[in-house]
């Protein structure tokens, strides 16, 4: 039994058909990308799997449960973490209070202790504060945690957005574009921690990217969609040289 | 010197009220146009358990903070999950409905013509202390995950569920927070007009205290506070000015949404750090004031 | 008996109506509901009543009066509250506020004019009630349906069919595209605007027809946000059909009730209402996407 299964997944809107029968295994440590031209439903593939939308068919199996029509937040407690396409940062909280808000809803003090400076409260603050600046210096982020994160640069603030997703504590962690944006350096730099993650926290990550450079460098297997349909299902090796893939990214040949 | 005590008085019992308006609107975002009905039910509950039921007043308190959350739960429940402008429209029609609920059953509340004869037990000492212990309060509710929690919601609800916070019990806290604490000024504003009436308690009250939040400083308590401060203390100020009071104020409002939306203290709150920062030699050249919403 | 509890809902659904759509046309292009519409109301009405019907002049000058003032100072309100927010892209919250300030200002200089006393039009018809059959119709509702309905179809033409129609549902739709493609955004707001001030002006004439006038009349900018809510915010036949169904519905717990719990009532059918049809009636749900 894989860590994350889907099977069968719909979604439509309307008329629109955003996602016909995906299907997927990942396990721990696995990388997995999916990869396609814009529009083919990757991102609404995503929603479903962390509950933004609830699947029109089909189902969605985290960790031996099924997590199909559940709550986004409870989706998020069971160990799923995510990062957006369009960074979806906190505005009015700085840099390190970001990360924490991953890490309040599992913080184990009660309203009285929200109201006055308990012990209770100053251990559970102090346990946050670390578990968070740990992830910070996991993305290098550690020196501006008390900045807003406005001030940063684009490259940046998408390393908060995985900061913030790893202190979810995730099984599985998914990447919506994270490169989107990047110069060639930060790309690379990009790849590396990518993937590391695996490596040291032993969870899985599912990928969405354009950067097709990150994407084969670090999945072991890669989805192709296309007008939200799988076309293609392989290794990147195998992807790379498939017809039907290329013709799709790059048109037929007259 | 009579009339100074009173003023300050009145702005300490405002002070709590906008309080809960800055937890609520300031911190979650929400919009509610019928907070006042909240005090409404803290005073003539505090009121009704003294005058009729021959309570002390600690007990009465208690007892009308506790039956006015209740009444908030409630609400609360279906309407916080509802989108901004619902919020504010069913807040607003409950608002009309407790007014409506005031008026109408008179021989408990004394109906239109209000509800007299209530001891003067108030004094200047317990507002101020009173007011006081709810900034302290609504502090450290701002820097505990509470408030953090608040700030995600208000900032992007979407993100903040996918981080696993549960935005709706975020909201309610928020709500039921506010709620308890207007309920309290309510109850010390009963005991210190000893008189109150459905009209006081209106959607233009709820109205009042959002200005106040919003000219202040919206993301800023220390903002909120000073806001209150100055458009409660500004009518009296503004007395000689009469009829055109009103317009003033008006007028003074509408300058500082057009020039400083963020409110007069826009972020910036009352810490040490930012103090001394204030005071410092090297003054950091920061970012300009920013349109950061 | 039921028949004219309908007859009087349909006449306070045609004020209610006039109220709700020029709230809802604010609100489908700034995205806000303007609370400083109803204290536009007012301050309309007082300025027909001051300038004609003091004058001795009958009921059309003093629509005329306040539909004139209601454009104006509509158009003087947007640009001291709404302006420099609109431009900054200020969220709706800030101009929510905005409105309500701007109406305590109308509200304020209404009051230094008329004090606290409540005025009435004199009586503009000569016969007060018309008889069809059983049923009693007042001609001031009658009058006031009329002109209502004229005036709702005159505004559907105009959004439907002219340049500035389609101007307004291009801004209303997405305000940068539209400039992008051409389109005059801040005039395309100011004429909004204007034309929302003058169903203002329209209003106040018939509220205080049918009431009095008072300098707080405009606490009955509420109903139209009711309106607009039962209705689908964003959509302007459902703000009519909104102000109907609320006008029946006053009607209706008047007569049920009494005036006095009326507003629990209706309290309570707009919760259910919402909990049940969250989008309105002719409002759409709109999926956030990730």
């Amino acid at each position: 039994m894989a860590l994350l299964e889907i099977k069968n997944l719909y979604k439509s809107f309307g008329g629109v058909k955003a996602v016909q029968n995906f299907n997927l295994e990942l396990d721990y440590k696995q990388i997995q990308g999916i990869i396609g031209p814009n529009g083919a439903g990757k991102t609404t593939i995503f929603n479903a799997i962390s509950g933004v939308y609830t699947a029109d068919k089909g189902s969605v199996i985290f960790d031996g449960k099924d997590i199909t029509t559940l709550p986004q937040y409870k989706i998020a407690h069971a160990g799923i973490g995510r990062t957006f396409q369009n960074i979806r940062l906190f505005k009015g909280l700085n840099v390190i209070d970001n990360v924490m808000c991953a890490f309040d809803p599992k913080s184990k003090y009660s309203i009285v202790s929200g109201l006055l400076p308990t012990p209770r409260r100053r251990v559970e603050e102090k346990r946050g504060k670390e578990l968070c600046e740990h992830f910070l210096e996991v993305v290098g982020l550690k020196d501006y945690r008390f900045e807003n994160p406005e001030n940063l640069a684009y490259g940046l603030q998408r390393k908060l957005e995985i900061a913030r997703a790893l202190t979810c504590d995730p099984k599985v962690l998914l990447l919506d574009e994270p490169a989107a944006g990047l110069n060639p350096t930060e790309v690379v730099e990009l790849t590396e921690l990518i993937g590391s993650l695996t490596e040291r926290f032993g969870f899985a990550i599912l990928l969405i990217e354009h950067r097709l450079e990150l994407v084969m460098a670090v999945s072991q297997i890669i989805h192709v969609q296309n007008f939200g349909e799988t076309i293609a299902v392989g290794t990147p090796k195998e992807v790379k040289n498939n017809p039907v893939v290329i013709e799709a990214y790059l048109g037929k040949e007259e | 010197m009579e009339l100074f005590l009173s003023v300050i008085t009145q702005i300490c019992i405002t002070i709590i009220s906008v309080a809960g308006i800055y937890v609520l609107t300031g911190l979650t975002g929400m919009f509610s146009l019928g907070q006042a009905a909240f005090m409404a039910i803290g005073a003539y509950a505090s009121a009704i358990f003294v005058t009729k039921m021959h309570l002390p007043f600690v007990v009465a308190c208690i007892l009308a903070v506790i039956v006015t959350v209740f009444v908030g739960f409630i609400v609360g429940a279906p309407t916080v999950r509802l989108r901004k402008d619902y919020i504010s429209l069913v807040t607003l029609g409950f608002g009309e409905a407790i007014t409506a609920l005031l008026n109408q059953l008179t021989p408990l509340t004394g109906g239109a013509s209000g509800f007299s004869g209530i001891p003067q037990i108030t004094t200047f000492p317990i507002a101020l202390l009173s007011a006081l212990i709810v900034i302290i309060l609504v502090a450290f509710f701002k820097t505990s995950k509470y408030g953090r929690q608040c700030i995600a919601v208000k900032s992007d609800e979407l993100a903040a569920k996918a981080m696993g916070i549960n935005v709706n019990a975020v909201k309610m806290t928020a709500f039921l927070f506010s709620v308890a604490v207007t309920s309290y000024s309510g109850c010390l504003y009963a005991f210190y007009t000893t008189y109150v009436d459905p009209t006081l308690f209106g959607w233009k009250k709820s109205a009042e205290w959002v200005i106040m939040v919003f000219s202040g400083g919206v993301n800023s308590l220390t903002g909120s506070i000073v806001g209150a401060t100055v458009l409660s203390g500004l009518p009296e100020v503004l007395r000689f000015l009469q009829g055109y009071r009103q317009i003033v104020y008006a007028v003074l409002v509408l300058l500082i949404i057009n020039f400083k939306p963020n409110g007069l203290f826009g972020h910036w709150e009352l810490t040490i750090k930012n103090i001394t920062a204030l005071f410092s030699v090297k003054k950091r050249k920061g970012v300009k004031d920013r349109w950061h919403f | 008996m039921s028949l004219q509890i309908l007859l009087n809902g349909i006449a306070l659904g045609s004020v209610y109506a006039l109220i709700a759509t020029g709230f809802s046309l604010i609100f489908n292009i700034l995205k806000f509901s303007n609370f400083s519409h109803g204290a536009l109301m007012a301050f309309s009405a007082f300025a027909g009543y001051f300038i004609a019907t003091q004058n001795g002049l009958g009921l059309v000058p003093t629509i005329l009066v306040a539909v004139l003032v209601g454009g104006l100072v509509a158009l003087f309100g947007e640009f001291v509250a709404f302006r420099r927010i609109t431009i900054k892209n200020a969220p709706s919250t800030y101009f929510f506020v905005s409105s309500i300030t701007l109406g305590m200002l109308y509200e304020g200089i209404v009051t230094i004019k008329a004090g606290a006393n409540f005025y009435n039009y004199p009586r503009f018809f000569k016969h007060a009630t018309i008889k069809l059959g059983e049923l009693i119709i007042s001609t001031s509702d009658a009058i006031m349906f009329i002109i209502s309905a004229c005036t709702l179809l005159l505004l559907a033409f105009i959004i439907q069919k002219t340049r500035f129609g389609r101007a307004l549902r291009s801004v209303s739709f997405d305000r940068d595209t539209a400039g992008l493609m051409g389109i005059n955004v801040i005039r395309t707001i100011q004429i909004t605007f204007v034309v929302s001030g003058m169903l203002a002006g329209l209003a106040g004439v018939f509220l205080g027809i049918n009431y009095t006038l008072y300098p707080t009349m405009g606490s009955l900018v509420v109903k139209g946000f009711v309106a607009s809510v039962i209705g689908g915010l964003g959509s302007l036949p459902g703000a009519i059909i909104g102000a109907v169904l609320l006008g029946l519905l006053d009607s209706l717990s008047v007569y049920l009730v009494g005036s006095g719990y009326a507003p629990v009532v209706t309290l309570l059918v707009m919760l259910v209402f919402l909990l049940v049809r969250p989008q309105g009636i002719a409002g759409s749900n709109i999926l956030e996407k990730a």
